[in-house]
C-alpha cells in the first residue's frame, strides 16, 4: 500500500505536466490480488506516463465487488475499468452498464494472442463485453502417497473416470479417515463434467436448457458414482480444501487457481500433483471446459477516458501484463502469445511442472462459464447445486436432472 | 417559552431527524419496493402487487426457509432459557461459599456472548470437520459413528441449534443472575415460617414466580435472537446442503445480495419486521398486565 502511494505520488508529481487522463480501477479479493494490481498499475504507468491509474479499495469477492459497480452505477461514481468474476459480467451487461470493446479491438485478435476460446469467455452475441485477465479450469489434485498406498502409480494414473472411480475406492478403503475422491456438488464443477462429456448448459442462443441430453445426464451419474462407488462423503467445501492438504483426501477435483495454496498446505507432506480432467467425448472439438478466474469490463462512456482505459486493458491482458498475472497469482493467462512464446514464462513453467499442466488445459479447452439469463440466472444456480446434492445422496438421475431442467425452463421462462 | 421550545428542538431535533432520515425512510423505501420486482442496479422495476409475499409462503423454497427457522426456535428458544436458568441458579447457590469459583465460571459462561459469532463460527467448524475435526475423534474414540455434522441434510440444522443454544445460555445465564439477585430475602424467611424449607417448594413458591418478568424478557431476547439466525449459516453452511439450513433472514441476505432480487428481498424484511413487532408488541402487553406483582 506504501508503496503503490508512494508511486502514484511520484507520478502525480512527475507528470503534473504530461498527466491529463485518471483511469479509476477496480477490483476483488485482495489477499490474491492486492500485489498483483500495484504491479500492474505500476509497469502501466510507466509505458504510459500520461496516464494516472488509480485503484479503488478492494471488494472482498467478486459477488460484493459487482454488487458494489451496481450501487455505485445507481449513484454515478463507478470507476472506469473493473475486474469482475467471469461468471458476473453478465449481471452488469444485463443492465447496460459494460461498454463494447469491439471498436478497440485489434484488426487481428489472434496474432496479439487473443484466440477464439480465449474471447469466447467475455462474449455474448457477437459482442466483446470483456476480455479474460486471469484464467482456471478444473483439474484433479493428486495425493501420489496414497495412490501409491492404495496400489496404484502415477506413472499409470487413470485418464478416464472409470479408471479414477476404481482408484478412489481403493484409497477409500486405506481407512476410516482417508476419503478417496471429492468432487463440490456447484453448478461449474457441473458444467465442467457436462463440457467433458462434449455437452453444454444452453443452447447457444440461450432459449432452451440442454443438460438434460445424455451428456448432462452422465455427467450427473458421476456424481452418483462417486459416492456409491467411490466413496465420496458429503464433505462442504471448505472440509476439503482442508482435507486435501492435510493429506486425508486421495483425489480432489477442483480449481486450477488453489494450486499455490494447496502446495502451501501441504508442504513437506506429500508433493501436490496436478493431472488434466479427463476427456469423455469422442470428439475432441466438442469438449470444453468452463473457465473461471476473473475478466476485465470498460465502464466509462467519456470517448476521451475511453481510450486511456482501454489502453491499459490491452496492458493487463497483452503479454507483459498477463506474465505477472501468472508470475503473481498461479493463475493461468488469458493471453496466448506468453504461453507460446517462452521468453515470457518459459522459465516459470520449467520450474512449475504442476502449472503447465492446468496452464495448457486452459488454452486448449477454455470455454465461457455459462451465466443463466434474467432475473433468475444466479438463483438457479443454486438449485442445480441442491439437484446435485440429491444425485448424489442417491436420487434417481434421468428424473432429478429433468425435473431440474423443466424448473429452469420455467424460473428463465424459455417456455 | 419560546425559547425553551427552541432548546427542546435544538437537543432532540438533530437525533430525531437522522432517524427519520436513515431509519423510517429507508423502512418506507422497504415497504415500497416489497411490491415491485426491482433488480438491484436495474433502470425500472415493475408493480407486482402480492406476489413477492405469495413466493414466500407459496413456493418451495420460501416455506423451507420459514419451516427451518420454526425448527431451529423450537429448539433453541426452550433449551437456552432453561440451560441459562440452571445455570443461574447454580452459580447464585455458590456465590455466597465460593465467590471466586463463582466469578470465573460467569466469565467462562459469558465468554461465547462477547465472542465475535463469526469467529466462533470458523473454530466450530474445526471442531465439526467430518474427518480432521475433534468432536468426530471423540465420538469414533467412544466407540460411535461419526457424523458430518454440517453437511448432514437432516443433521445441519440442529448443528447449527447447538451453536445457537451455546451462544444464547451465557447471555441469558446473566440476565437470569441479575432477576435472582434482586428477590428480597425476606421473601424466603417468610416462606419458611409458611413452611417452604427445601429446594423445590422455595423454587416453586418464591423464585420461579419472583423471577417471571425476567423470564419472560428473557424468552423474547432469545426468540429474537433465534429468528435472526444469519452469522453461523452464512459462515458454516450458505444455507446448505441443498437449502437444508436456509433461515428466513439468511433467505433474505441470498435473495437481496447474491441474486439481487431486492423486491423480492424487501418482501421478506417486511414479513420479518412485522414477525417481530408482533413480538414486541405480545411483550409490552403481558409486561403491563400478567407478570408484574404490585
Amino acid at each position: 500500500m506504501k508503496r503503490l502511494l508512494l508511486t502514484a505520488g511520484l507520478v502525480l508529481a512527475a507528470g503534473s505536466a504530461a498527466a491529463e487522463t485518471e483511469i479509476r480501477v477496480h477490483y476483488a479479493i485482495p489477499t490474491i490480488w492486492a500485489e498483483t494490481q500495484e504491479a500492474l498499475a505500476e509497469a502501466f504507468m510507466e509505458a504510459n506516463p500520461d496516464i494516472t491509474i488509480t485503484i479503488d479499495g478492494p471488494a472482498e469477492g467478486y459477488a460484493e465487488g459487482v454488487q458494489r459497480l451496481l450501487r455505485e452505477s445507481v449513484a454515478g461514481t463507478a470507476p472506469d475499468v473493473a475486474y469482475v468474476g467471469l461468471n458476473r459480467w453478465r449481471i452488469l451487461e444485463d443492465r447496460g452498464l459494460t461498454q463494447p470493446l469491439d471498436g478497440f479491438m485489434p484488426e487481428d485478435p489472434a496474432a496479439a494472442g487473443y484466440t477464439p476460446a480465449l474471447l469466447s469467455l467475455g462474449q455474448f452475441e457477437d459482442t466483446q463485453h470483456s476480455l479474460g485477465t486471469s484464467a482456471s479450469t478444473l483439474v484433479m489434485y493428486v495425493n501420489p502417497d496414497l495412490v501409491e498406498q492404495a496400489g496404484g502409480s502415477m506413472d499409470d494414473f487413470p485418464t478416464t473416470f472409470d479408471g479414477i472411480i476404481e482408484l478412489a475406492a481403493a484409497i477409500d478403503a486405506l481407512g476410516d479417515t482417508i476419503e478417496g475422491v471429492w468432487i463440490h456438488r456447484h453448478d461449474w464443477r457441473f458444467q465442467s463434467l457436462l463440457g467433458s462429456h462434449g455437452g453444454r448448459p444452453m443452447t447457444a442462443d440461450e432459449s432452451d436448457i440442454t443438460f438434460d441430453d445424455d451428456a448432462g445426464l452422465s455427467a450427473a451419474a458421476l456424481y452418483q458414482r462417486f459416492a456409491s462407488e467411490g466413496g465420496m462423503s458429503s464433505m462442504s467445501q471448505d472440509d476439503a480444501r482442508q482435507a486435501f492438504p492435510a493429506g486425508t483426501l486421495g483425489i480432489m477435483f477442483e480449481s486450477s487457481s488453489l494450486l499455490t495454496r494447496f502446495v502451501e498446505g501441504a508442504g513437506d507432506g506429500f508433493d501436490v500433483t496436478v493431472r488434466a480432467l479427463p476427456v469423455v467425448a469422442d470428439d475432441p472439438s466438442t469438449v470444453y471446459f468452463p473457465t473461471g478466474g476473473s475478466g476485465i469490463v470498460l465502464l466509462t462512456d467519456d470517448a476521451e477516458r475511453q481510450q486511456a482505459a482501454w489502453d491499459y486493458i490491452a496492458f493487463v491482458t497483452g503479454p507483459e501484463g498477463q506474465r505477472i498475472i501468472v508470475e503473481n497469482t498461479g493463475y493461468a493467462p488469458a493471453n496466448s502469445i506468453v504461453l507460446d512464446d517462452e521468453a515470457y514464462l518459459g522459465a516459470y513453467y520449467a520450474a512449475n511442472e504442476n502449472a503447465r499442466v492446468a496452464h495448457s488445459q486452459v488454452a486448449q479447452y477454455a470455454g465461457p462459464w455459462y451465466a443463466y439469463p434474467g432475473a433468475e440466472g444466479v438463483a438457479v444456480t443454486d438449485l442445480i447445486a441442491a439437484a446435485l446434492v440429491e444425485v448424489t445422496e442417491g436420487a434417481d438421475v434421468e428424473g432429478t436432472i429433468s425435473t431440474l431442467a423443466d424448473d429452469l425452463r420455467d424460473r428463465l421462462d424459455m417456455q | 417559552m419560546i425559547r425553551r421550545l427552541a432548546t427542546d428542538l435544538l437537543l432532540a431535533g438533530p437525533a430525531a431527524l437522522a432517524v427519520v432520515l436513515f431509519i423510517f425512510l429507508p423502512v418506507a423505501v422497504v415497504f415500497v419496493l416489497a411490491f415491485t420486482d426491482y433488480l438491484v442496479g436495474a433502470p425500472t422495476a415493475e408493480w407486482v402487487g402480492l406476489e413477492n409475499f405469495e413466493e414466500l409462503f407459496g413456493s418451495r423454497l420460501g416455506r423451507n426457509a420459514l419451516i427451518n427457522t420454526l425448527i431451529y426456535s423450537a429448539v433453541v428458544i426452550p433449551s437456552s432459557v432453561i440451560l441459562g436458568l440452571l445455570v443461574a441458579l447454580g452459580l447464585h447457590g455458590i456465590t455466597k461459599r465460593m465467590p471466586r469459583v463463582s466469578a470465573v465460571l460467569r466469565t467462562v459462561y459469558f465468554l461465547p456472548v462477547a465472542a465475535t459469532l463469526v469467529a466462533m463460527a470458523v473454530a466450530w467448524q474445526m471442531l465439526m470437520h467430518p474427518s480432521l475435526g475433534l468432536l468426530n475423534h471423540w465420538i469414533a474414540a467412544l466407540g460411535l459413528t461419526p457424523q458430518q455434522w454440517l453437511t448432514d441434510r437432516g443433521l445441519v440444522l440442529y448443528s447449527l441449534a447447538a451453536i445457537g443454544i451455546w451462544q444464547g445460555v451465557g447471555y441469558n445465564m446473566v440476565l437470569f443472575l441479575a432477576g435472582l439477585s434482586a428477590i428480597q430475602p425476606t421473601l424466603y424467611d417468610a416462606a419458611t415460617i409458611d413452611g417452604a424449607e427445601h429446594g423445590w417448594s422455595r423454587f416453586w413458591c418464591v423464585t420461579w414466580p419472583m423471577l417471571g418478568p425476567t423470564t419472560l424478557f428473557v424468552v423474547i431476547v432469545t426468540a429474537a435472537n433465534a429468528f435472526r439466525v444469519f452469522e453461523t449459516v452464512a459462515t458454516m453452511t450458505d444455507g446448505g446442503p441443498a437449502f437444508a439450513s436456509d433461515t428466513i433472514v439468511y433467505a433474505l441476505y441470498r435473495e437481496g445480495f447474491v441474486y439481487f432480487k431486492a423486491g423480492y428481498a424487501s418482501a421478506i424484511t417486511v414479513v420479518f419486521f412485522a414477525a417481530l413487532l408482533l413480538l414486541t408488541a405480545l411483550q409490552i402487553a403481558l409486561v403491563e398486565r400478567k407478570v408484574h406483582y404490585r
